[in-house]
């Protein structure tokens, strides 16, 4: 037997392992899919007889805690400050939480909403880097604001003297610099008043560049001129709209997004807030609270809601974008791998059998299987043992089943929301849903497989990630 | 080979079929909607000037003595041009005129009042429309059945009462919700006796749109609320402490006692304690002092909250106590309780505030401050 021939064998098992992982993780796409399709239809229904008014009205209506970790974010935090001070809701506070800025985040504030050093009770549920001062305004107009000032310690630490900080039952993560819809705390709020089992909610995260924003409030939805939003645009529907809604169907959702999150505040100090020695805290934090729920056979729900909108700026930049992929992925990684016992683990129940066996072979594994693809056609290229008929009609289907999931996230998002209301929008995003195959999705898979190098390396920052902020006009919009 | 080849052809036509499907969907959903909703609105239009012009038709005078079923022939008559447009249509689309017909009844109805409204009721029973919702009430969708709840409410359908009444067993609650809302627009505040009774069970969700009606009714509905504290279901108990809590009518000071005394559960006594102190009742005192003293943590917070709105000075070595001694909550709604007793709950936290270092202090230090920025102490 000859070195080519066994290379040839190889090569061959390789392909079968191939086709057979193809099939598997594109019928799981089917499956999400199918399952995100009923989730929506069952929720606009019940949103056809949901009065939201009686949220604002009522006086039943439970107090909430917004939390919002800044860490130098001068350029936007008066905007996002007061953008969450006009939320429609009942009664809730805003705890902004200056993670040991090096700008001058802290002096603004102090500035703007007449702030000053507060005597407020603070206790340590969750231990955190030390807090230097707790601010409150003299303005009654500001009542409801609280800034926590502490020692730089990452958003995980940040997150966890919000909740210490927190006065009520509810808490909400958010990122100071995104913006949430008027309604959106009511929305996200829905599921843990009708059902007392729910634990944690998160909310649908929208890209905003390329829409219309005035005094903190998106007025008019459009589509950033750049290629790179669009198709983060698309992405995001993928994974928000048939990802997570398809996940929740079966109470296997794994990931409540940092940027938009409801909890309850005791489950989460029950379970030890957020950790700080990884880059995907969010993720992390709900499947300890899966882990923690199932192993003391507590009854509890994670849920998605795919209506209360939470505006992102989404990275313009190649390298900006590349770090976030990058951190992304070794989040995944790091959590994957600090709850490995979960995995195939039948007393985790839906999230041991399949939940993390699909985060570990699809997401996290994906673009390792893919980069190897493209290493052994062109291996097999060079040896001249190309099957090129069997080769280009693989990336035709590959093709297409991208194509497929893009435009079903497309149509979920047309029969439900309907946000990009200009058919041009939707030419385009279908459009996208085409071009992202070529080019964009090989990119990423790249980010993807240099994570595990630093993962491998002890890398555990963030990267920075410079925002040009909501405030200023609208450009590049369509 | 030539089988994965073959089942890869195949894979690529499926795909191809599907991509293709789910882009034309998508394109004729969209021209769909679009399509419909023009439709619609020219319907709508269509039929709301039929409906004015039967609403604005001046009639002839009736004597008073006159049964009846003569000013139901007069609304008969006026109904007879959309009667006879409808029959001229074919099925399909007499659907979706009634369709239309239906939706400017509803938006008509929810702004009539008098003999307008009548002409409205009658014509949704002439039309058969009550008689369909009604069986709606039945069917398996539970949207369908909620939508009927709604429609039937909205059009003043008194001969739904029985159909609703059954709804409110409906197994799901936006059924239950949306006829519990249908009944107290038919019946009002009378309704919520049946509702207590039979309702099932009332998420906070359903709990806080309820409040926003009940509330419209003031101290009328405080007999049933009353009587609602003894409601099968412990949500409508709930409920009911908080409406009294809510709307704070003085008579609702014994029952509310009584319940938080002798409830079997604890949360219930709670929530009693609690409307005890927003009512503001003194009389009340006593037992909150006792309460501050319970053996469950919920009732010694609630007791200590309360005590905030009818705590006297005689409540201050209770009040010390669970200030030095409580969890933190309770430290800190002790302190408020005392810096509303006056002066001389005011010089206790003023004494308090001096033992630095601890979290009774630290309570005392927070209220203290409150005060001074005229915050929720």
């Amino acid at each position: 037997m000859t070195a080519v021939t066994v290379l040839q064998f190889l090569f061959d098992t390789y392909f079968v392992f191939v086709v057979l992982y193809f099939l598997i993780v594109n019928i799981t796409y089917f499956i999400l899919l199918w399952l995100s399709f009923r989730e929506i239809v069952n929720y606009m229904h019940r949103n056809l007889f949901t009065d939201f008014r009686s949220v604002v009205q009522s006086e039943i209506t439970p107090p909430v805690s917004i939390l919002a970790p800044a860490y130098n974010e001068e350029q936007t935090i008066v905007e996002s400050v007061k953008s969450l001070l006009k939320l429609a809701y009942g009664e809730y506070e805003v705890i902004v939480i200056n993670d040991g800025s090096k700008d001058g985040t802290l002096a603004r504030m102090i500035g703007q909403f007449d702030l000053f050093p507060s005597k407020r009770v603070y206790v340590e549920h969750i231990p955190t880097q030390a807090v230097r001062g707790i601010y409150r305004s003299r303005q009654i107009a500001y009542q409801n604001l609280i800034v926590v000032d502490k020692e730089n310690g990452g958003k995980a630490d940040a997150l966890n003297v919000g909740i210490n900080a927190a006065q009520f039952a509810h808490v909400l993560s958010i990122d100071a610099d995104s913006i949430l819809e008027d309604d959106a705390l009511q929305k996200v709020m829905k599921p843990f008043l009708e059902d007392d089992t729910v634990v944690a909610a998160g909310g649908i995260v929208r890209i905003a560049n390329g829409c219309e924003i005035v005094n903190g409030r998106v007025v008019h939805v459009g589509l950033s001129k750049k290629l790179l939003p669009i198709f983060q645009v698309v992405e995001y529907f993928r994974a928000f709209l048939s990802g997570r809604m398809g996940w929740q169907a079966v109470n296997g959702l794994l990931i409540i997004s940092g940027a938009f999150g409801m909890f309850k505040r005791a489950a989460v100090i029950d379970v030890g807030g957020y950790r700080h020695d990884t880059v995907g805290e969010d993720m992390e934090l709900v499947v300890r609270l899966h882990r923690t729920m199932r192993e003391r056979r507590i009854p509890y729900r994670v849920v998605f809601v795919p209506d209360p909108v939470c505006w992102t700026e989404a990275p313009e930049s190649v390298s900006i974008l590349s770090r976030q992929r990058n951190r992304w992925h070794r989040g995944l990684l790091d959590v994957l791998w600090m709850h490995r016992t979960m995995l195939f683990n039948e007393k985790f129940g839906v999230i041991g059998s399949a939940a993390m066996p699909y985060f570990l072979f699809v997401e996290l594994l994906g673009p390792v299987f893919e980069f190897f693809g493209y290493v052994t056609l062109a291996m097999l290229w060079w040896m001249g043992a190309v099957n090129v008929p069997m080769t280009i009609l693989f990336f035709i289907v590959a093709l297409f089943y991208g194509v497929m999931f893009s435009v079903g996230a497309v149509l979920l998002e047309e029969i439900s929301f309907r946000r990009y209301p200009n058919p041009k929008h939707l030419a385009l995003l279908l459009s996208v849903g085409v071009l992202e195959n070529f080019g964009y999705r090989q990119l990423t898979m790249l980010w993807r497989i240099k994570a595990f190098w630093d993962y491998a390396r002890g890398k555990k920052g963030w990267g920075s990630m410079q925002r040009t902020g909501f405030a200023r006009p609208a450009a590049g919009t369509m | 080979m030539s089988l994965t080849f073959l089942i890869i052809l195949a894979l690529t036509a499926a795909i191809t079929f599907l991509v293709v499907m789910a882009a034309v969907s998508l394109v004729i959903h969209k021209n769909a909607v679009a399509r419909r909703q023009r439709i619609q609105r020219r319907l709508t239009e269509e039929y709301a000037v039929a409906l004015t012009e039967m609403l604005m038709t001046e009639l002839p005078s009736l004597p008073a003595t006159a049964p009846s079923s003569a000013r139901f022939r007069q609304y008969e008559s006026l109904l007879e041009p959309i009667k006879k447009q409808l029959q001229s249509l074919s099925r399909r689309r007499r659907r979706i005129h009634r369709t239309a017909l239906l939706e400017v009844m509803l938006d008509y109805a929810q702004d009539l009042t008098g003999e307008a409204a009548d002409r409205v009721v009658y014509a949704a029973y002439s039309l058969d429309y009550v008689q369909e919702l009604i069986a709606e009430l039945k069917s398996r969708q539970w949207y369908s059945r909620a939508q009927a709840a709604r429609d039937l409410g909205v059009i003043g359908a008194k001969r739904a009462i029985g159909g609703l009444t059954a709804a409110l067993e409906d197994d799901h609650p936006d059924v239950r919700f949306q006829a519990i809302q249908a009944l107290i627009v038919l019946v009002g505040a009378d309704a919520l006796r049946t509702i207590f009774r039979v309702g099932g069970r009332l998420s906070t969700w359903n709990m806080m749109g309820l409040s926003v009606i009940v509330l419209r009714f003031k101290e009328d509905v405080v007999p049933h609320l009353i009587e609602g504290l003894y409601a099968a279901d412990q949500s409508f108990v709930l409920f009911c402490i908080e409406m009294l809590a809510e709307i704070g009518f003085v008579s609702a000071v014994e029952p509310l006692r009584r319940i938080a005394t002798d409830y079997p559960n604890v949360v219930v006594r709670a929530k009693a304690i609690e409307a005890l102190g927003r009512l503001g009742d003194e009389r009340a005192e006593p037992l909150l002092l006792k309460n501050a003293s319970n053996p469950y943590p919920v009732m010694r917070l609630r007791a200590l909250q309360a005590l905030r709105k009818v705590g006297s000075p005689a409540a201050l070595p209770v009040l010390e106590e669970r200030l030095r001694e409580g969890p933190l909550e309770e430290k800190i709604a002790a302190a408020r309780a005392m810096a509303r007793t006056g002066l001389e709950g005011w010089t206790v936290l003023e004494r308090m505030r001096k033992e630095e270092g601890t979290l009774a202090a630290a309570a005392a230090v927070q209220v203290l401050e409150e005060l001074s920025i005229g915050g929720s102490a």
